[in-house]
């Protein structure tokens, strides 16, 4: 297990991951300030 | 969620498990316009092919987190008539994270995807009846009220 959680930044690369590996994607919009 | 949710071991080990977590700032064009995105925090769960299946909006704590998700990962399945896979995400929900807000549309959805499954309309009048006992006047009771006249 990982200490934090290693977001992906790119939609297509985690779409593409997505199908890979038979997840669904958490896509977080945050506040960048 | 950076300062409290993110960082608790529970929500890391949840989601680098069970997801592909995506973040993107909240003014990323065209993104945040495709999703129709106002506030933060939004969170949406999306599947392979990039349909949205579920979308929260605002804080939640750690356990409120995986639950919220665990919801979002079965309307996912049961968007895509994997009702089997649904029953058990929506079950997870109901043993693991049973005193979370989740509760309540997880035991609507779990008798609706039970319906699905097996053509059989009592699940949908078992979930009236333990929404009406367990969550009086709440939302999902209201939604399940039809559910009442089956058998």
């Amino acid at each position: 297990m990982t200490n934090a959680i290693q977001w992906e930044t790119a939609i297509n690369h985690a779409l593409d991951m997505a199908k890979k590996e038979g997840k669904s994607v958490l896509l977080d919009f945050f506040n960048p300030g | 969620m950076d300062a409290v949710t993110y960082p608790d071991p529970a929500v890391i080990d949840f989601i680098s498990e069970a997801l592909i977590p995506l973040r993107v700032p909240s003014d990323d064009k065209p993104l945040s316009e495709d999703f129709n995105v106002k506030w933060t925090p939004t969170l949406i769960t999306l599947g392979p092919d990039g349909k949205e299946h579920h979308r929260t909006v605002g804080f939640l704590e750690p356990k409120e987190l995986i639950a919220r998700l665990l919801l979002g990962e079965g309307k996912y399945f049961f968007d895509s008539d994997k009702f089997p896979e649904a029953l058990k995400t929506f079950e997870k929900i109901l043993t693991d994270y049973k005193n979370t807000d989740a509760v309540p549309e997880a035991i609507y959805l779990r008798g609706v995807s039970q319906y699905k499954n097996t053509g059989d309309a009592l699940p949908l009048k078992a979930a009236y009846e333990i929404l009406s006992k367990d969550f009086p006047g709440g939302e999902w009771t209201k939604r399940a009220y039809p559910y009442r006249l089956i058998g």
